[in-house]
């Protein structure tokens, strides 16, 4: 048949973004500061309010930086991902005062209530309260990284004293990544072999500036290494007792390969990210501060504030031949929206196949009005409309008619056009003020995929 | 809370490595990454799954690195990259279309502060505290080996063989195809029938959770079979077969030669008479003489394919048999080998120094600005390993 639609409706109309990508409707944000289209690709993404998915508690960004963004709270399963739930359990314990009796008490373990993994299974002792008691691990190099740190520390530090000093004025040359190792005890010889690097550093220091650079322990070498177990040749191996790849890598530190040294993992925070214009840096989407809730404290996305287009399936549409098509427009906002039409001038990347005939007049697009739009019934106001040019009209929406005219004898029919309208800027009058909204008109180029052309055999 | 983060002049700067298979990223001074996850990305339309290296234009690359860089930080290191720093631990073959692409990412898009592009060969020399080894890295895609003296790469002697992870996962496949066996009940099919069945993730696991690199011994006697066409007879009883389910009740028989042999693809000699444990013989022939006897007493080990059981032992011990052999021993006069261990994962060890580097106060000045770059329009300029390592 001719005229269906196999496109995805969000790929049928596509609206120019300010940065010049084609992008659906669905996923466009408006600036209300300087009137441009945004998506997801010239808008700035934020990091805003990080919070935990288990327990839905915000956590503020500076003790979420300090947690590496994890919750204080929730673990996940070593094993499966799932969260770990806390389990009550009462142990028989020596008394205090009478050793020869035991009394109950109260303790706890984390388990999964998908995997069934427990703490148990890994040995690690039942904790005597229900939260905070369970520690993370420590690496066991801590100790040797937190001295080499602080000895490049030092050098640096070192470093830039002396650049300052002696105001260091050596360009910046292609040498700069050889000395981007310079000094940290990665001197660069060959560069210095070939004298072009300054000698090394200078050892006189300020004389307030005593910075004294003891040497580090050296790196111990070995000869050897353990060689595999006897019992790896003639043990069955049991599979569910090795760790796969990303439970190794989800504890990238320790990375077991037997479950035996599986370890809860604290949960990770997620966050609402807010967007900003990447022009005039207003914030075009701002989520709400608690994690349950789903509205935005700011959200403009174009959907809300522009015209939507959707196609009426066409009939035949054959090559040369002009044919009238229809295309909704429904207005998103609470006033009437006049609407124009401009042929596009240039190309911006779109590949049109057709030529469209557009209105001439201006029209008018009621405004949304929530209860006719379940009431089935016309438009209180009397648009006037011509039906030569109007297909019809619904509450907010409008169906207009078009000629287009095939330039192709195979392919999709791809129509071009600028879709005018105008604004009502309320963003910018505070409400207090007795001004009026300033109005403003807005301009975007479409393109509309109308199916393919019906072969003329 | 780790003592030196304290030192940490800023708390923003986010370390990354783009591995072939997985990618390393999180905060500068801190022990370990925040994340370790496979250098791929959904496609949100189709729901397939594509690695981020895989590209046939720049502007595909382009887009790989910006979705997966959004998913860096705005879902695992939850930071605002928008003029903040950052550090690319790179390979020291890294494409040069890579490398500025990602800037292009960063600067133009993510609008990030500075970068710096420091070779991952030269950053996990930081987490020793020495500047001069003979470092091999065995990652996904190729083994490669290369000497750093007093912190110069010493570039010609760079040795470098396709052979890592992703060749024992191909081998094993091969292996598999061939003998593998299918049950589903009472059925028992040829794992041939069904090719499909055996995805890269699935490979992968059977290598991680079952396979190790065999004892020199015992290799020699296999290599003797596999290569030298010596009778089936001779090779010595198999480890134990492994029963592996698939999905849907079905179980995947490993025989126990798969176990043992699949990794020995990293150390055939080939015609070439190359393998994975020669290169570091070979790199250290192609190093100034002056240099040769302390590189081989500082062998650094990095790369994620290093951590299967058996690897370690493996190449101490084919060293000392390979040094005695006339091709080497008439060259070097060397006897014994020293290794170095890092305090960290070999597969991230890399990313380790880069953490050094990013948490020293010296970075802005190491690194390219976005002003810089917006000056010249490309990377190159600022950083040229090539001119410098040659000396
Ligand atoms: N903890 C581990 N145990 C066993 N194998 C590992 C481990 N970590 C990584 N690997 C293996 O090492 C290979 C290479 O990892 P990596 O060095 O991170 O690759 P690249 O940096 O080239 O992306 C991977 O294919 C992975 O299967
Ligand atoms: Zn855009
Ligand atoms: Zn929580
Ligand atoms: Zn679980
Ligand atoms: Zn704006």
């Amino acid at each position: 048949m001719a005229g269906t639609l196999s496109l995805p409706d969000s790929e049928v109309v596509q609206y120019l973004c300010a940065c010049k990508k084609w992008n659906s409707i669905y996923r466009l944000y408006i600036c209300r500061r300087c009137f441009k289209i945004r998506c997801g690709d010239c808008v700035l993404h934020e990091v805003d309010s990080p919070y935990c998915p288990n327990c839905l508690e915000n956590m503020p960004s500076a003790e979420a930086k300090l947690k590496k963004n994890r919750c204080t709270n929730c673990f996940d399963c070593p094993s499966c991902g799932h969260t770990l739930t806390t389990r009550a359990t009462s142990q028989m314990i020596p008394n205090p005062d009478d050793p020869g009796k035991s009394t109950p008490k109260k303790m706890y373990y984390l388990a999964c209530g998908f995997c069934r993994w427990t703490t148990r299974d890994v040995a690690i002792p039942d904790k005597p309260i229900a939260s905070g008691a369970w520690e993370d691990m420590e690496n066991p190099d801590a100790a040797r990284i937190s001295t080499l740190l602080e000895h490049y520390q030092l050098l640096a530090q070192k470093e830039k004293v002396e650049k300052e000093r002696k105001k260091y004025s050596r360009r910046r040359s292609h040498l700069m990544y050889a000395a981007s190792m310079d000094k940290y005890g990665l001197v660069s010889v060959a560069a210095k072999r070939k004298g072009l690097i300054s000698a090394g550093p200078n050892p006189t220091i300020k004389e307030n500036e005593e910075i004294n650079i003891k040497t580090i322990k050296e790196a111990v070498t070995v000869e050897e290494f353990p060689p595999l177990p006897d019992e790896i040749f003639t043990e069955p191996i049991q599979l569910t007792k090795k760790t796969s790849i990303s439970q190794r890598l989800a504890m990238s530190e320790f990375q077991p390969s037997e479950a035996v040294e599986l370890y809860p993992r604290r949960k990770h925070l997620l966050i609402r990210r807010s967007l900003r214009c990447k022009e005039c840096e207003h914030n075009l989407s701002k989520p709400e501060f608690n994690p349950l809730s789903i509205k935005f404290k700011i959200q403009l996305i174009a959907l809300l504030y522009i015209p939507e287009i959707r196609v009426v399936p066409p009939g035949e549409l054959k090559y040369k031949k002009d044919t009238k098509i229809v295309l909704t427009f429904s207005n998103p906002v609470n006033t009437n929206t006049k609407i124009q039409f401009i042929q596009a001038e240039g190309n911006e990347g779109e590949k049109v196949t057709a030529k469209i005939e557009l209105p001439k007049k201006e029209l008018v697009l009621a405004h949304r009005d929530v209860p006719a739009m379940y009431a089935d019934m016309p438009a209180q106001q009397d648009f006037k409309d011509d039906s030569s040019v109007v297909s019809f009209r619904k509450a907010n929406k409008l169906g207009i008619i078009f000629k287009v005219t095939p330039l192709v004898q195979e392919g999709d029919v791809k129509v071009c056009f600028v879709l005018k309208h105008d604004y009502l800027n309320t963003a910018a009058t505070l409400p207090s003020e007795n001004e009026e909204p300033e109005i403003v008109w807005l301009e975007h180029r479409v393109t509309v995929n109308l199916g393919p052309v019906t072969s003329s055999k | 809370m780790p003592l030196y983060e304290g030192y940490t002049s800023d708390k923003n700067v986010v370390i990354f490595d783009f591995g072939a298979a997985y990618t390393k990223c999180g905060v500068a001074g801190e022990m370990c990454p925040r994340c370790i996850i496979p250098s791929q990305l959904k496609d949100q339309k189709t729901g397939k799954i594509k690695q981020i290296w895989e590209y046939n234009t720049e502007d595909e690359l382009y887009e790989n690195l910006k979705d997966f860089l959004f998913i860096l930080y705005f879902r695992h290191i939850l930071i605002n990259p928008k003029d903040r720093r950052m550090v690319v631990c790179e390979s020291l073959l890294c494409p040069e279309i890579f490398r500025e692409t990602l800037a292009k990412v960063m600067f133009k898009h993510y609008e990030v502060g500075s970068v710096l592009f420091s070779p991952g060969h030269l950053t996990a020399m930081l987490t020793l505290g020495t500047n001069t080894g003979l470092v091999m890295d065995v990652g996904y895609n190729e083994t490669l080996v290369i000497p750093i003296y007093e912190g110069i790469p010493v570039i010609k002697a760079l040795q470098s063989l396709p052979v890592a992870s992703k060749a024992i996962h191909q081998r094993m496949k091969e292996m598999l195809l061939s003998n593998g066996k299918v049950k589903t009940g009472n059925e028992e099919y040829s794992l041939s029938d069904k090719p499909e069945l055996l995805t890269e993730e699935i490979l992968e696991d059977i290598k991680v959770r079952c396979c190790f690199t065999t004892k020199w011994d015992r290799a020699k006697k296999i290599h003797d079979v596999t290569l030298y066409g010596a009778d089936i007879s001779n090779l010595p009883s198999p480890p134990p077969s492994v029963h592996y389910p698939l999905d849907g009740g079905s179980i995947l028989v490993i025989d126990g030669t798969i176990r043992e042999q699949v990794c020995e693809v990293m150390f055939e000699q080939d015609n070439e008479q190359v393998s994975v444990t020669t290169l570091l013989l070979d790199a250290i022939i192609q190093s100034p003489i002056d240099m040769r006897v302390e590189l081989s007493q500082n062998i650094v080990i990095l790369g994620g394919t290093a951590l299967l059981p058996g690897f370690l032992h493996r190449i101490q011990m084919e060293l000392l048999d390979l040094i005695k052999q006339p091709r080497y021993s008439n060259v070097l006069a060397l006897k014994k080998f020293r290794y170095h261990q890092a305090p960290a994962k070999s597969n991230y060890t890399s990313w380790l120094g880069g953490s050094m580097i990013g948490s020293l106060e010296t970075l802005p000045s190491k690194s390219v600005s976005r002003d810089q770059y917006t000056e010249s329009g490309k990377l190159s300029d600022w950083c040229n390993l090539a001119t410098v390592g040659q000396s």
